[in-house]
């Protein structure tokens, strides 16, 4: 460990650090451009120089990779510093003017309108982006090329690179948005999507999956992690703090003996491109009820603005189609049970939002059998602008001039065969039990029932218990349910396993 | 060709004194300098002539012999032939004087006089090159064998001693002794820095590491200088057996010489000597039967200035391209592959075996406190004799370029002698007594640099020279870090601004304000020392800067869009002379009628001024003044007699 000062602050580092790490962790700000913490510093930016004594020598130096000694005194701010930030800033300007970034970083150094002629370029030649594509992503699908005022970012010979893996890094890393990945090649990125967005956003390959994870933990993806890919990367390492990143973690197998298992598997969602008819996947317009939750909820990628996937445009008139793959004899045949209520309060939630948006609900008839659910539905036809039509329609196209989506439905009880033509429709899709429900429960030798639902043999009576004594089974793993109901079956299930492990003593 | 490898002292000295038997001291020896300049000239050609015309006679071998040489230094006179063993010194030979040149040899060796060097000053006609003033007023130790080795022929550098300092360092001196010895002898680099050279080779031994690497900067890249090129083109072997003797001394078995792409011939000079003193067992494995073992790698540069500076050199040695690295980590200790490297410039490395050979107080006793030993300068520009002169540090400029240099040509007056190429400065008139030293000239505000001397007179634009050298570092800069990328474009700008009338006053003291930045805050010394030029210029020229923004005048007459030519009426003869040579028939006139030059087409080419009659010098240059309107009557009237 060294001693040092830094503006007079007294602070202490390991040998071989260098003044800016220092600094930063002590909380002292020193500007900088190309500097990155998990790249070889670069020095070409200057802006980090700091003014040092040493053994009662005065020097300029960078701060990004000067190595801090005992006794070393910085000063980050004297006015030999000042100054030449200031031209510097100010040379960056002449270059990049309508750089957002630079200007902002010239502006806190008094500088607003540059003293020399001025070009109209958005790359600072900081290096970020080759950098970070040779010594992380080890590619080196671009680099510098030309030297003095010809220096530029480029692929070998001009062209497209083969060998750019897609992976985005250098747009990413880019402070002035110069870079453009369809300058360097002709690949089309594929985004991660995030899976609790239900597709609507991108995620990165490491994650907090949702804000109530547990842990709220990030994770790696490793289908899609470069360093999984690849060998390389590693970037997300230089940044945690904690050192918490460990890429050789395995799943853990744990032995445990127990006297009573619940199995509480939860639903999945069924795909509704299997209804070809409802155009799902293919017309743009037509979402699922999951994407329209994730939109509308304040805290998804929309922030709670009803956009419709093909041109942005908040609808004027939404439809739900209720039974998408449920009561369906050429797929599930079951009523998933919640779907009439969430389109209920879907329409509502969208009248909410904005007033003179009319919902058009398409249903089978209503499940409305909770505590005050009829109500729920009368309130949504009398004050929020919902209309019940009762029909299962047949057929969803695309009118092509607008991308609006025409329902072809007949209309049951005049008995009229028509289309309507809406701004979005939203899927009411089916929910199935989850995957891992059939391979938990043929490891545990429970029979399914034809619907696929964990069997529950005495309903009446013991309604948590399966067939095999000291397991049990609660919520949607054996039988559709909504979330009152869920709680209800699993402090059931919970009181049921205590009982029989008391018993057993 | 057999094995020639020698193993030890002992058979070094027994070549030595076997080639040196062979050698007639009486017989004829016709040299013709074939350094690249000189091959300007058409030197080898003359050499080729020379050559089958003594073969044609049937007098090759026992009677007179041909050599073409390196670079003997006096490049204003080329080409050069020099005939020993008497030392006849012919200039500025032509093809169709070989025959004669032949016959005159042969002839007891008559002197020619027609093509002998004559003093401009006394008229005198000089036989012998070591009287004639350029060469007698040089101190000429390292440079001085060049007259006497054919490159391309190891026995020629053995038959004037060399290798003996390397078999005296192998075999009586430990390594660490070499070191002290060129430590004592205070050697500083060549190459521009100055650095302690022992300082240097101690550092590197001295760094953790088995694997140590010793390199020869052979970039030279300032414009005009081109010392290390003639040394290495002319006499190879005198860097290759410092290099030796340093890699001894540091504990290096490999060894690089950099040599930037636009030598060819010293490349070739080169790989023939080290193939030869491979052959000969001074290179490669168990080197004179000592158990060192060394061999070295030659590579070429891409083009460019900046790969010079030392941590950009040995990035490309490494296959890089060759950018500075920001580093506060001094390359002895870690260079190329992060492995401890010593880096010198060839000039230096070839003054290392006579350090050895006479000891290092032998070499302290030439030079200044601060500087000892020779320095090899380009002496080019508006001086009479240009070439390359080697002097004892501390020898004055005046005595440079007066005594040696022959003074300014065509009698112009000295302004100034810019030294240290585009890193260095101007010195101006005031300070020509300046003894030539690392600190005297740093004091002045220039430096030393590689050694390159541009002489300049009042025909040369002090403005102009800064934005020519900084127009020379814009082009040459790695571009890597902002000061210098931008630094310099900016100060370009505005000196161009100023060399072509659209300077404002503001533009000096923002200049300065850039200068100050590029000069603290760049990342290597290309761009830490870019703005010399601008700051000496200004400092010792200031008024040549305020005349070209106040007055839009340049007062040298060398900023075209600052200067216009006009016929004076009173002094036009109407010879029709100017008229005719103008490449843009800008001039109108007539027999009998007072030329004009038109200005809308006028290009300032200076073709009229030059060509007017120095008796009528009707044609003037203006600079800061509008021109006069064409006078109304143009007919001339004749002046009698």
């Amino acid at each position: 460990m060294v001693n040092l000062t830094i503006d007079g602050k007294a602070v202490t580092a390991e040998e071989g650090t260098y003044i800016l790490q220092v600094a930063q962790a002590n909380n002292i700000d020193i500007p900088t451009l190309c500097y990155h913490p998990a790249l070889e510093p670069f020095g070409a930016c200057r802006l980090c120089t700091v003014e040092i004594n040493s053994r009662g020598r005065k020097r300029l130096v960078t701060s990004c990779n000067y190595s801090v000694e005992e006794g070393l005194e910085v000063s980050t701010n004297s006015e030999a510093v000042i100054k030449g930030r200031r031209m510097i800033l100010e040379l960056l300007l002449a270059r990049c003017p309508n750089v957002p970034l630079i200007q902002e970083l010239a502006k806190s150094y008094g500088i607003k309108k540059p003293r020399f002629k001025l070009e109209d370029d958005n790359c600072i030649l900081c290096g970020l982006c080759a950098r970070i594509c040779e010594e992380r992503m080890g590619v080196s699908a671009i680099s510098f090329s030309g030297r003095g005022l010809e220096r530029k970012i480029d692929t070998p010979f001009h062209i497209h690179s083969e060998i750019c893996q897609g992976c985005g890094a250098c747009a990413f890393v880019c402070p002035t948005g110069a870079i453009k990945l369809e300058d360097i090649t002709d690949k089309e990125p594929r985004p991660i999507l995030s899976e609790f967005n239900a597709g609507l956003s991108p995620r990165s390959a490491i994650y907090v999956p949702f804000p109530q994870a547990v842990p709220k933990v990030p994770v790696i993806d490793r289908d899609v992690c470069i360093h999984f890919l690849t060998g390389n990367c590693r970037t997300c390492e230089n940044f945690c703090q904690a050192g918490a990143i460990n890429y050789d973690q395995e799943d853990e197998i744990i032995e445990a003996d127990v006297d009573a298992i619940i199995l509480a598997s939860g639903f999945d969602l069924y795909d509704p491109s299997a209804l070809e008819e409802y155009g799902y996947g293919k017309i743009k317009n037509v979402i699922t009820a999951m994407q329209y939750e994730r939109m509308i909820s304040a805290s998804g990628p929309n922030e709670g603005r009803l956009e419709r996937p093909s041109d942005g445009k908040t609808p004027k008139k939404l439809a739900f189609i209720q039974c998408v793959g449920s009561r369906d004899t050429h797929h599930k045949l079951y009523c998933s049970s919640v779907c009439c209520m969430h389109a209920t309060k879907e329409a509502i939630l969208a009248n909410e939002h904005y007033p003179d948006l009319k919902a058009f609900i398409f249903y089978t008839d209503m499940r409305a059998v909770g505590k005050r659910f009829q109500e729920y539905i009368a309130r949504a036809e009398q004050e929020y602008d919902v209309t019940y039509i009762r029909s299962r329609p047949s057929k969803i196209t695309e009118n092509p001039d607008n991308e609006n989506p025409i329902i072809w439905y007949e209309e049951t009880t005049a008995r009229t065969r028509t289309t309507m033509e809406v701004d979005m429709v939203v899927l009411c899709q089916a929910m199935i039990p989850s995957g891992s429900t059939k391979e938990i429960s043929d490891m545990l030798h429970l029979s399914l029932n034809d619907y696929q639902f964990v069997d529950i043999p005495d309903r009446l009576f013991h309604p948590v218990d399966t067939e095999i004594p000291g397991i049990f089974a609660c919520g949607f793993c054996q039988a559709p349910q909504d979330i009152p109901d869920s709680v209800v079956q699993a402090s059931a299930a919970a009181a049921r396993a205590a009982e029989f492990v008391s018993r057993k003593d | 060709m057999g094995n020639k490898g020698l193993s030890s002292v002992e058979e070094l000295e027994g070549l030595r004194k076997e080639i040196l038997s062979k050698r007639r001291p009486d017989k004829p020896v016709i040299t013709v300098c074939t350094g690249t300049a000189c091959q300007t000239y058409g030197s080898l050609e003359i050499y080729q002539k020379l050559a089958d015309q003594i073969k044609k006679q049937g007098l090759e071998g026992a009677v007179v012999e041909a050599k073409a040489t390196g670079c003997h230094g006096f490049c204003e006179q080329g080409p050069v032939v020099v005939i020993f063993p008497q030392e006849i010194c012919y200039v500025k030979v032509k093809l169709e004087d070989i025959p004669e040149i032949v016959s005159a040899t042969l002839d007891q060796g008559r002197v020619i006089e027609r093509l002998l060097y004559e003093d401009p000053v006394t008229g005198e006609k000089i036989t012998k090159d070591p009287d004639i003033p350029f060469y007698k007023n040089q101190m000429r130790l390292v440079f001085g064998n060049n007259r006497y080795i054919n490159p391309s022929e190891i026995d020629d550098y053995i038959a004037l001693g060399g290798y003996s300092a390397l078999s005296k360092a192998l075999f009586k001196m430990t390594p660490e002794q070499v070191l002290e010895e060129i430590k004592k002898s205070n050697l500083r680099g060549r190459g521009g820095g100055g650095f302690p050279t022992g300082i240097k080779w101690e550092t590197t031994r001295n760094a953790p590491g088995e694997i140590k690497y010793v390199i020869v900067n052979a970039d030279e890249g300032d414009p005009g200088a081109y010392m290390d090129r003639s040394l290495l083109e002319g006499n190879p072997h005198s860097v290759l057996e410092g290099l030796i003797i340093g890699a001894y001394a540091i504990g290096s078995s490999q060894g690089f010489v950099y040599v930037r792409q636009e030598y060819p011939l010293a490349v070739s000079n080169l790989n023939v000597a080290l193939k030869q003193a491979k052959e000969y067992g001074l290179l490669g494995e168990n080197i004179l039967g000592s158990g060192f073992d060394f061999d070295v790698k030659v590579h070429r540069g891409a083009g460019a200035f900046v790969s010079g500076e030392s941590s950009a050199l040995m990035t490309a040695i490494e296959g890089k391209v060759g950018e500075p690295r920001p580093k506060y980590i001094r390359t002895a200790v870690k260079g190329i592959w992060d492995r401890p490297s010593n880096l010198n410039n060839v000039e230096t490395w070839a003054t290392v075996p006579l350090i050895i050979n006479n000891g290092a107080d032998w070499f302290r006793g030439i030079g200044t406190e601060g500087s000892k030993g020779t320095k090899i300068f380009s002496l080019v520009g508006k001086v009479n004799n240009t070439g390359l002169v080697e002097v004892p540090m501390g020898m004055t400029l005046r005595e440079i370029i007066f005594n040696i240099g022959g003074g300014i040509r065509d009698g112009k007056k000295f302004k100034a002698v810019q030294t240290g190429g585009p890193s260095g400065g101007v010195i101006p008139e005031k300070f020509i007594d300046l003894p030539v030293d690392f600190d005297e000239l740093s004091k002045a505000g220039s430096m030393m640099g590689s050694g390159g001397m541009i002489v300049m007179d009042e025909d040369t634009c002090m403005v102009d020279t800064a934005r020519y050298f900084l127009n020379f570092l814009a082009n040459e800069s790695c571009g890597k870090c902002v000061p210098c990328r931008e630094g310099i474009k900016q100060m370009l700008d505005i000196l161009t601004d100023i060399t072509e009338g659209r300077g404002e006053k503001k533009d000096i003291e923002l200049l300065e304000e850039v200068a100050a930045t590029v000069k603290d805050f760049s990342l290597c010394a290309l761009g830490t020392t870019a703005p010399n030029p601008v700051l000496s210029t200004l400092k010792y020229f200031r008024d040549e800067y305020l005349a070209h923004i106040e007055q839009k005048r340049c007062p040298a007459y060398v900023c075209k869009p600052l200067i216009s030519y006009y016929i004076d009426p009173e002094k036009c003869q109407a010879c029709m002379i100017c008229l005719r040579q103008c490449p843009v028939g800008a001039i109108s006139g007539g027999k009998n009628q007072i030329h004009v030059i038109d200005q809308t087409k006028c290009t300032k080419c200076n073709t009229c001024f030059e060509v007017c009659p120095p008796r009528f010098s009707a044609v003037r240059r203006l600079s800061g003044e509008p021109v006069p309107p064409p006078v109304k009557d143009r007919v001339l009237v004749r002046r009698k007699g």
